[in-house]
């Protein structure tokens, strides 16, 4: 059963209620005084049938009629009306001698009987659950204007943390629940996506080579198309899901036709954006090294002061090319949906086009989508439902890591905007243009997509469901990236000495077999039962193909057959898993809740002898208030305990020694094969999780107040990674089952409508999480994993490596060697930066070249708030986030030093004395000076501090990564009826918003929110020379016909 | 509920059941063989691989050690492998082991299919990479290694493993001379495209090196050695040389053009140009213009080791290696053992007991490294006649030997052992700028071991400091 045909029945059964309650109750005093009229709808728009209107402090009331219309009485001396709707807030609207009051009831967000989304689409009261779910509705998924739909999740959610690779249009977005559960470095610790039941591929297959920024695949989900999010969190919730939930599960539904009138759905937005912060560069000084004047060096800004420099050639100016480069981004999305139909069939079918042309020109990314779903009750024991949705994206991904590090080298002096010969070369005056890169070292991907899936819902007895789902998900990626060679004319100066062109074909096909069948039963009159049996069957085909040809021969011809050199290679990947489920559940008097599953799964992945694993869960769910007689103004109170098991299978070929070709080869027509250097274990077990929930919701003052906290704790253990061996094995790793990773945290939400009466509305909600991701154990013998690095001049490479008795994600580098006062310790292994600096005879910092943790990339704690009012027709929003506590490698910073581009760097002619300690403990006293070559002092300073030192110090570039942004703000207005009443629209509403306008950060560059590794890499500290974030402003109009 | 209904439901549950189990069967779950990867591997994939990858790894260890017999500086002050600073070169260890592990595979191989001109070609690189990786680190894993029988292989001692070596070279030889043979070698074989003789030769040619390695030991027989040369290398075409290609480039080709890019590296020792340019011998080498680069100006100008370029521009003011000579460019072969090597070896060999031969040897040696770089002839003589260098056999000593087999085993890692052996006795060398303090002034006298082995073999890994010398450094 779908959630909005749920949601009918809801009302149809309460308006049934309403309607006996009332009538007893009005029967007494019945026929006094002044009437009133009016029409009571849903924050759609729609009529609300079964609302109950009571005129305060008396007994008189009345429900409103099917198409949202009641009358009343007003008993002499009332003032007041209280209108009311299950699952919507209860208002108080002062009559004020009105004879017409229409009133939009606008959803309870505290609402008791919320019912909630659970595992296979299942939908399920919150209020019996024994674990935390929250859900994220459609109006705050599309008020974002997110086209990713994990971006539209951010800051909305408990125990999520949502980041943006960067801000390159479609780029992908990384969401971990509940923090990290595998040491495997290479492992995808991101949930299970479900679409209307079925599981969907949310993978992101980064570019061979320079770093392109790709979708994780979700990204071709319209979010326009989606109903509502649903968030499982722990392994209780996913239980019944299994192994491919192991990391909790993104449930989405889509929206769905409704029975009734032909409703048509509008949708138009033009957004623009820039980038939302720059790193502080100098203006002072040219291109040139050791402080002389040039107009052809390599050193972009090394050279003289740009006031002296500029007596010699008054061509030497500063030209602001990182700003200058970059464009206001636009993005265009159209959307039109219509839906209907009739008692026995309806439908939904929407299209959609989205474009997006990035901060970086040439950048792009657009999505068309098409959904058609439909219902048809066959009759009253059987209907099925079918969806497709098909979804073409795509666009040029621009290489954004070399485009920022060509502008890096690109001289202060020179205009790196003038780029192009007339006959098509790169215009330069030695090194390579960052625009010239951006558009001819292309590589555009094209996505077509189909998810699809039939659902048929059998009935056959009262108490009998039999479900069965059938989906798939197939897509084709073709990607072409293309890097022109010479084009042929004297004396240019190409992007490359060769060329080449590289074809990728990724076919992917997922297919989910699904059926249930559920008895349902009231054993007594307060205990009921319902168990659930299921068989789930999930297959994956994936295969990739990527030709390659290097060198052309006829300039600016590019394909695959002009090349001097073709290589190509095929990965192929087949997965299947089959699993047998229980889940029962019983109800106590609607106040005790039990749940217990049960999965058994059977995995292609793992070794005959071990590919069977079970693994149980059970939960509780015990509202209390009106047990205990707690006092007014607790209106809801409950307490949840769960205890759950998981299993987890291999990666598929992880059992076998195998033998690969060798890099480099076929050559001169040989081909080379090589042992592998992974050792798979025929012996390997399925991985454990084993977590346990313990969670307080309580709601106070009608519901106008509410908390939900939630304590978990989960340990995985057994894990199938590659632990790093000796190279003597033969092998440099080996597929076992190993270490332990351990994840505690809570999660906090808070909600409340301070304010509320007719005219103004102020809800908000706000959540806040704190994880502890511990390494708890690798393996006897094995000290550490490297989950990444990246690099770092002389030496200042950071990497991300794992420790036993570690959290997850610590920095290890380089750094500035501390005066110790009682002596150095023998086994340091943290960097204290408050201890003062060591200062070398030479007057400046010695550097510590031993690896010490210098941060921590997972946040201490992230959190959300937001806030919406409103005021008749107007509604603002305000959506914050914040994370606080991450520590990134900023490679940014780190090529900037040793460039000199940034404005700290402008000190470079001054003597300076380092503050710190000589080694005997005195404090320094010497002076130096930071400039290049010979110093006022007569001393040759070589390169000066910030090459010879200042780069190499990796301390320098591990930063705090914190921040409050502002992700969303919008302001809607809805057009008011007597406008809108001479038109054939229903409803208009236009809305400006801006999204992720930081407003607070140490981070000394763009955007922190950025790293390279894409949405599936774990290496989360490294920028990289990533995409700059944005910020972006939207101007959307919605008709609904 | 009623007996009918209880039927129904026990009818369905058990054909459920019957349907899920069906679904579940074992057939469908059988797809976890690798399509990707083959679990064996054809003889001529691992030669290819073998043959074509040793060449990278003596470069790998040439890229070491060069500088600490400074055929090499760095242009930077202070590098760590300049100054002799323990660095743990894991991707070095990593590669010799990954070339050693395949040779192994196809030993096996290949003795099973009795194709045994691979067995023995696998045997005598095997022995190539192993003295490499002995002559590092001394001991090493070797007879639990290979194939996983554990997870922390024990070590070898060197003295135990240079009995392998000699060893793998005599049964390789006996491979190569049952002429049973049931699959050619062809293209495959990277350094000699199957010729057996060559084979055998080399196999000769290395047992002479490694016996001369036993110079400083009790160990030490000069008449073994020279059996052995009889046996091998008549003239610089038999020389064993790794093959590069346009599309796989000589590896200190890369390093040339990577410098020519501003990412620095391959810049030449001021110590080996003096050694060339009269400085210190009082004769001018013509080979220079031939190995390696000039400054804008067209001079030969080193770099002090350990001291980095200074005031120095990155580019033109310094001698470096650069594309178009023998050594760095695109297609330069990397060299195993050759001709010229043998002739110093020989020279060592009999300088004692038949010092006209020795002197022959000696003159052979340099001839022969000239006429490969493509000298010209009437610089060759000058150079041969020169009295620096036409001492007469009566006036030749052992460091004028190994003065002239330092320049004629450029870049190779056999000069480190040559420079051990010596004590690092050539004329000027001395301890680099900024030397790593723990050495206390002395040369480095092997690497430590890599973080690999440190970190996932401790118990294995034998402690040892730089200067700790290998058993036949004595």
């Amino acid at each position: 059963m779908s959630r909005s045909t749920n949601q009918y029945y809801m009302k149809k059964i309460f308006t049934l209620l309403s309607f006996v309650i009332v009538c007893i109750a009005c029967h007494v005093t019945y026929g006094q005084g002044q009437t009133v009229t009016g029409k009571i709808t849903a924050e759609d728009g729609n009529p609300l049938p079964g609302a109950s209107v009571v005129v305060k402090g008396t007994t008189v009331g009345t429900v409103t009629d099917v198409d949202g219309n009641y009358t009343i009485e007003m008993s002499s001396g009332a003032t007041t009306l209280m209108i009311s709707f299950i699952g919507y807030e209860t208002v108080e609207v002062p009559v004020q001698g009105r004879s017409v009051i229409d009133y939009q009831l606008q959803p309870d967000i505290t609402q008791l009987n919320e019912v909630v989304v659970t595992a296979f689409g299942i939908e399920q009261e919150k209020r019996g659950l024994g674990y935390a779910v929250e859900e994220v509705s459609s109006d705050d998924i599309t008020k974002t204007k997110q086209a990713n739909l994990v971006n539209a999740l951010q800051g909305q959610v408990a125990g999520v943390q949502i980041t943006n690779s960067g801000g390159a249009p479609g780029m992908s977005s990384r969401i971990i629940i509940r923090g990290l559960t595998s040491l495997d470095p290479g492992a995808d610790n991101q949930p299970l996506f479900v679409v209307d039941g079925v599981p969907i591929d949310n993978s992101t297959v980064e570019s061979n080579g320079t770093p392109r920024g790709l979708s994780n695949r979700a990204a071709d989900i319209n979010p326009n198309d989606v109903e509502s999010v649903s968030i499982l969190k722990g392994a209780a919730a996913t239980a019944l899901y299994g192994v491919r939930a192991a990391n909790g599960a993104v449930i989405i539904t889509t929206k769905k036709g409704k029975a009734g009138k032909m409703v048509v759905n509008i949708k138009s937005s033009i957004g623009f954006e820039e980038v939302n912060k720059y790193p502080q560069f100098q203006e002072g000084f040219g291109q040139g090294f050791s402080g002389d004047y040039s107009n052809d060096s390599f050193w972009p800004s090394w050279g003289a002061p740009i006031a002296a420099g500029r007596i010699i050639d008054p061509e030497y100016v500063y030209y602001d090319n990182t700003k200058s480069v970059m464009q206001t981004g636009k993005q265009y999305d159209n959307y039109v949906s219509i839906s209907g139909g009739s008692e026995n069939a309806t439908f939904f079918t929407s299209v959609s086009n989205f474009q997006q042309e990035g901060v970086i020109p040439f950048s792009t990314w657009d999505r068309t989508a098409v959904k058609l779903s439909g219902t048809v009750n066959l009759n009253e024991k059987l209907d099925i439902t079918g969806s497709v949705n098909y979804a073409k994206s795509g666009g040029d991904r621009v290489p954004h890591d070399r485009i920022m590090e060509t502008l890096m080298y690109w001289a202060f002096t020179q205009d790196a905007t003038d780029y192009l010969n007339p006959d098509g070369t790169q215009k330069t005056y030695g090194n390579s243009n960052p625009l010239y890169t951006a558009r001819y070292w292309t590589y555009e991907d094209d996505v077509n997509r189909i998810i699809g899936n039939v659902n048929v819902n059998y009935k056959p007895l009262e108490w009998l469901n039999i479900m069965y789902r059938l989906g798939s998900d197939y897509y084709s990626d073709q990607r072409t990236e293309i890097l022109p060679g010479p084009l042929g004319v004297e004396n240019e100066f190409p992007l490359s000495s060769t060329g080449f062109i590289e074809q990728t074909r990724i076919n992917s096909r997922d297919i989910n077999s699904t059926l249930n069948l559920t008895v349902s039963r009231d054993i007594t009159e307060r205990f009921s039962a319902s168990l659930r049996l299921g068989h789930d069957v999930f297959d994956r085909d994936r295969n990739t193909i990527v030709a390659r040809g290097n060198e052309f021969v006829i300039p600016r011809f590019y394909h695959l057959s002009n090349v001097t050199e073709q290589l190509t290679s095929e990965i192929i990947r087949k997965q299947r898993l089959v699993g047998v489920y229980g889940d029962l559940t019983l109800n106590y008097d609607d106040f005790l809740y039990l749940n217990i599953t049960g999965r058994n799964d059977w995995s292609s992945t793992l070794p005959k002898e071990n590919r069977s694993f079970f693994y149980p869960s059970v939960s509780l769910g015990f509202v209390f208030d009106e047990l205990l007689n707690l006092p007014d103004f607790v209106s809801y109170s409950k307490l949840r305990a769960s205890y759950a098991e998981v299993g987890k299978d291999a990666q598929p070929y992880s059992t076998a020694i195998t033998y690969t070709s060798a890099d480099g080869f076929p050559l001169n027509g040989e081909l080379g094969y090589t042992r592998s250097n992974t050792l798979g274990s025929a012996d390997l077990k399925p991985e454990r999780t084993t977590s346990i929930e313990f969670g307080l919701e309580a709601n106070f003052l009608q519901n106008r107040l509410g908390i939900d906290l939630t304590w978990y704790k989960s340990n995985s253990k057994d894990q199938i990674i590659p632990v790093p061996v000796s190279n003597g094995t033969g092998f440099t790793r080996l597929i076992t089952n190993a270490g332990e990773l351990e994840n505690k945290g809570v999660e906090l939400v808070l909600s409340g409508t301070p304010i509320r009466n007719d005219a103004f509305t102020w809800n908000v909600r706000l959540n806040f999480t704190k994880n502890k991701n511990t390494v708890v154990d690798i393996r006897e013998g094995i000290e550490s994993i490297v989950v990444g690095s990246q690099f770092g001049y002389v030496g200042s490479s950071v990497t991300m490596t794992l420790i036993e008795g570690d959290p997850y994600g610590n920095l290890y580098g380089t750094s500035y060697e501390r005066y110790y006062a009682n002596g150095k310790p023998e086994d340091l292994t943290i960097l204290d930066r408050d201890l003062p600096l060591l200062i070398g005879s030479d007057g400046f910092p010695v550097a510590n070249g031993d690896q010490l943790i210098l941060g921590n990339a997972m946040p201490d704690w992230t959190a959300g708030m937001t806030n919406t009012f409103t005021y008749k027709g107007l509604s603002l929003s305000l959506l914050i986030d914040a994370r606080y506590g991450v520590d990134q490698f900023s490679q940014y910073d780190n090529f900037y030093s040793a460039f000199g581009m940034l404005d700290y760097s402008t000190n470079r002619n001054q003597m300076v004395i380092f503050d710190g300690r000589l080694a005997d403990g005195s404090a320094n006293t010497q002076q130096v000076w930071l400039g290049q070559g010979l110093g006022p002092d007569y001393v040759d300073y070589g390169a000066g501090f910030y090459r010879n030192a200042y780069r190499g110090i990796s301390e320098n570039f591990v930063q705090d990564a914190s921040y409050i942004k502002l992700r969303n703000v919008t302001l809607g207005y809805d057009l008011p009826a007597s406008i809108i009443s001479s038109t054939p629209f229903q409803r208009v509403n236009v809305s400006a918003s801006a999204n992720n306008i930081i407003l607070s950060t140490p981070w000394n560059g763009y955007d922190p929110e950025s790293f390279s590794a894409g949405a599936g890499g774990n290496a989360t500290a490294f920028t990289g020379l990533g995409y700059p974030g944005v910020r972006s402003y939207f101007f959307t109009l919605n008709l609904t016909l | 509920m009623t007996m009918e209904k209880r039927t129904y439901k026990r009818h369905f549950v058990a054909w459920a059941m019957v349907a899920l189990t069906a679904l579940g069967c074992d057939d469908y779950l059988d797809i976890n063989t690798d399509p990707n990867n083959p679990s064996v591997a054809p003889l001529s994939g691992l030669l290819a691989r073998t043959s074509f990858e040793t060449g990278d790894n003596i470069q790998n260890a040439g890229l070491i050690t060069s500088y600490y017999v400074q055929y090499l500086a760095s242009p930077n002050a202070a590098s760590a492998t300049d100054t002799q600073e323990p660095v743990a070169f894991d991707q070095t260890w990593f590669e010799l082991y990954d070339v050693m592990t395949d040779l192994s595979d196809l030993e096996l191989q290949a003795e099973e299919l009795e194709a045994f001109n691979y067995a023995g070609i696998a045997k005598i690189l095997k022995a190539v990479n192993l003295g490499i990786t002995v002559d590092l680190w001394g001991d090493i894993p070797y007879t639990e290694a290979f194939f996983a029988q554990t997870l922390t292989p024990a070590y070898d001692t060197d003295h135990g493993l240079y009995n392998v070596i000699q060893q793998l070279l005599d049964d390789g030889i006996q491979d190569l001379e049952s002429g049973n043979f049931s699959y050619e070698v062809e293209n495959d074989d990277f350094i000699y495209e199957g010729d057996i003789d060559l084979w055998i030769k080399t196999a000769h040619a290395l047992k002479a090196r490694y016996l001369l390695h036993l110079s400083e030991t009790g160990d030490y027989d000069p008449t073994a050695i020279l059996n052995q040369v009889e046996g091998s290398y008549t003239g610089n075409a038999d020389d064993a040389t790794v093959s590069y290609f346009a599309e796989q480039v000589n590896p200190w080709a890369s390093v040339a053009i990577s410098n020519a890019s501003l990412i620095l590296g391959g810049w030449i020792s001021e110590q080996l140009i003096e050694a060339m340019d009269g400085t210190t011998y009082g004769v001018v080498d013509p080979r220079m213009s031939f190995m390696f680069g000039t400054t804008n100006g067209g001079e030969f100008i080193g770099t002090e080791n350990g001291a980095g370029r200074g005031d120095a521009p990155e580019q033109g003011a310094r001698s470096t290696l650069v594309e178009g000579t023998y050594y760095s460019s695109r297609t330069s072969p990397i060299e195993v053992i050759t001709y010229a090597e043998l002739k110093f070896i020989e020279a060592e060999a009999a300088l004692s007991s038949d010092p006209a031969r020795a002197y022959q040897s000696y003159l052979d040696g340099i001839e022969a490294h000239m006429e490969k770089l493509g000298v010209d002839n009437a610089d060759i003589q000058v150079y041969l006649t020169d009295p620096q260098v036409a001492v007469g056999a009566g006036s030749l000593t052992r460091a004028l030997i190994l003065k002239e087999k330092y320049i004629a085993m450029f870049l190779h890692p056999e000069t480190w052992v040559d420079a051990r052996r010596f004590d690092y006795q050539y004329a000027d060398m001395t301890v680099p700028a900024n030397l790593n303090p723990e050495l206390g002034g002395e040369f480095i006298r092997r690497l430590i071991y890599p973080d690999s082995e440190t970190q996932r073999n401790r118990q294995n890994v034998p402690d040892v400091t730089l200067l700790d010398r290998l058993w036949w450094d004595q």
